[in-house]
């Protein structure tokens, strides 16, 4: 089962320069080991323990991932990888 | 090309608060080590406190008095922005139990709210780059200093906010000639759409392509805290948190102070104040300073405070815990009677994030969290005069979705 992966731009130069990889994975843990195996580069920035790491936050279909519980990613689409950024107050 | 005064920064680079690695000050957002954050850092060596304070003291009445503690020189095409007063408060002060209470009024910015200083920062650096958009994610004050801050420097302005923001403060916005973008979801799903967007249009999204710099202008408060009790810290700060980049960057902006040699090292402990519809730090504070945890669904009165996954969340919870610090959260009940409180006994009328600082502050001291009789000064943060404008013609309400974005708005985007 395949989903879309979209970087951010500054993620991009460690993907060989995509802005999207497409990877297969049944939920976030296989989509990490997935990408620590194909983009050791890119690994290096968002992961973290083999796990996604504090500063990048992580969308599934539009929905952060830590409100997803197991992280199952069967029959989604699109995952997001974006800086753990934000403004507001 | 907007016109700057004399640059007197010591800004030596970015440095990444995870991987330590310092970076050029070039147009990077994000470390380009790990992807987390980067800040200014300064370089004080070899600087005289007693020089530095007659600078500062014959600056400007406006932030960039600070220029030496700065990243980035004054745009001399802004407004003044910040130098706000520092108010002894004895009658809110018997109310709430605290002997020595100070309110930083900062409700009297430009467009009435703090945010004015994080973005003249950002603005700065928006010009010395030469672009001609800016934009930001907002719960509704930054969306007016954006606003503003453009249609004072002739830029164009976009501004998104979640549709569920005060209508005067949408208004307030949408009179500064901004497009404002109601997006039908919380504020962190307009934090979302904005981040795919900051990555996409090449605009300066004032917290996220610009905030290394953005954030800066935070600091500036505490600077002006220290300076006004005659360069000395504070015994306690209490501080409205919605990302948690304004408490930060209170610590931060208290550790320049001492590497300056501006002030001599006191106990200075900084406290959080949260709604309890969302407080996902003073939780985790209370909680034995655990890592926070995002809430889904904000829901209260304070809705400039409704972030439910803050960016500088973690980094909050560490420097509580490091200042020796601590939180609390109120509810709505308890905002709006300290906001007639702080109203009626030091006649400043506050937004209600006003409130759930002044609550704060009434529960902390019930507490005994300031221990003795040292100076507590309570950051108001904005104003409540914010209500009264009809809005004029917005565009549609959206869903956080870029690409419904673009299609909406493409005749404002061509």
């Amino acid at each position: 089962m395949s989903v879309t992966v979209r970087l951010a731009t500054p993620l991009r130069a460690a993907a060989k320069g995509e802005a999207t990889i497409s990877i297969d994975a049944i939920d976030l843990s296989s989509l990490a080991r997935e990408i620590a195996a194909r983009y050791p580069e890119l690994a290096a920035r968002v992961l973290r323990d083999g796990e996604f790491g504090r500063f990048v936050n992580v969308f599934v279909d539009g929905e952060d991932a830590r409100f997803l519980g197991d992280g199952d990613l069967r029959g989604k689409r699109t995952v997001e990888l974006l800086p753990a950024m934000s403004g507001g107050c | 090309m907007a016109i700057t005064i004399e640059r007197r920064t010591r800004l030596s680079g970015l440095r990444c608060r995870a991987c330590r690695v310092l970076q050029p000050a070039d147009t990077r957002y994000v470390c380009g080590e790990c992807y987390g954050p980067i800040e200014p850092e300064y370089d004080f060596a070899g600087s005289d406190p007693a020089t530095l304070r007659g600078k500062i003291a014959q600056g400007p009445p406006s932030l960039w008095r600070y220029a030496d503690l700065l990243p980035v020189a004054e745009p001399l095409s802004h407004y003044p922005v910040g130098w706000t007063p520092l108010i002894h408060a004895p009658r809110l002060g018997a109310e709430l139990g605290i002997a020595s209470c100070f309110i930083k009024d900062d409700s009297r910015n430009p467009s009435l709210s703090f945010k004015d200083r994080p973005v003249a920062l950002a603005l700065a650096r928006a010009l010395e780059l030469g672009l001609d958009t800016i934009a930001c994610a907002s719960t509704g004050n930054l969306a007016g200093a954006v606003a503003a801050a453009a249609a004072r420097n002739g830029l164009r302005a976009f501004v998104f906010v979640p549709a569920t923001t005060d209508e005067g403060k949408i208004a307030g916005a949408a009179a500064y000639g901004a497009t404002v973008v109601r997006v039908l979801g919380t504020y962190d799903q307009v934090n979302r759409l904005c981040a795919r967007l900051a990555d996409e249009q090449g605009w300066g999204f004032v917290n996220f392509t610009l905030r290394p710099y953005y954030a800066e202008g935070s600091k500036t408060i505490l600077f002006e805290c220290a300076e006004q009790l005659g360069w000395r810290l504070p015994g306690h700060a209490v501080v409205p948190v919605g990302s948690g980049a304004l408490l930060t960057r209170t610590a931060t902006a208290a550790a320049q102070l001492l590497d300056a040699g501006l002030v001599d090292e006191t106990p200075f402990r900084i406290h959080a104040a949260q709604p309890a519809g969302c407080a996902p730090v003073s939780d985790a504070v209370l909680d034995g300073y655990r890592e926070v945890r995002p809430v889904r669904d904000p829901t209260t009165v304070a809705r400039s405070l409704a972030i439910g996954a803050p960016a500088d969340g973690d980094g909050s919870v560490g420097v509580i815990r490091a200042s020796g610090g601590s939180a609390a959260s109120v509810s709505d009940a308890e905002v709006l009677d300290a906001c007639a409180l702080l109203a009626r006994t030091e006649g400043v009328l506050a937004e209600p994030a006003g409130g759930v600082v002044v609550a704060t502050a009434r529960a902390l001291a019930a507490r005994g969290a300031f221990g003795d009789d040292s100076s507590v000064v309570l950051y108001i943060t904005g104003n409540a005069y914010k209500g009264a404008l009809t809005a004029g013609s917005l565009g549609p309400a959206i869903a956080a979705d870029a690409d419904e974005f673009r299609t909406a708005y493409r005749e404002v985007l061509a």
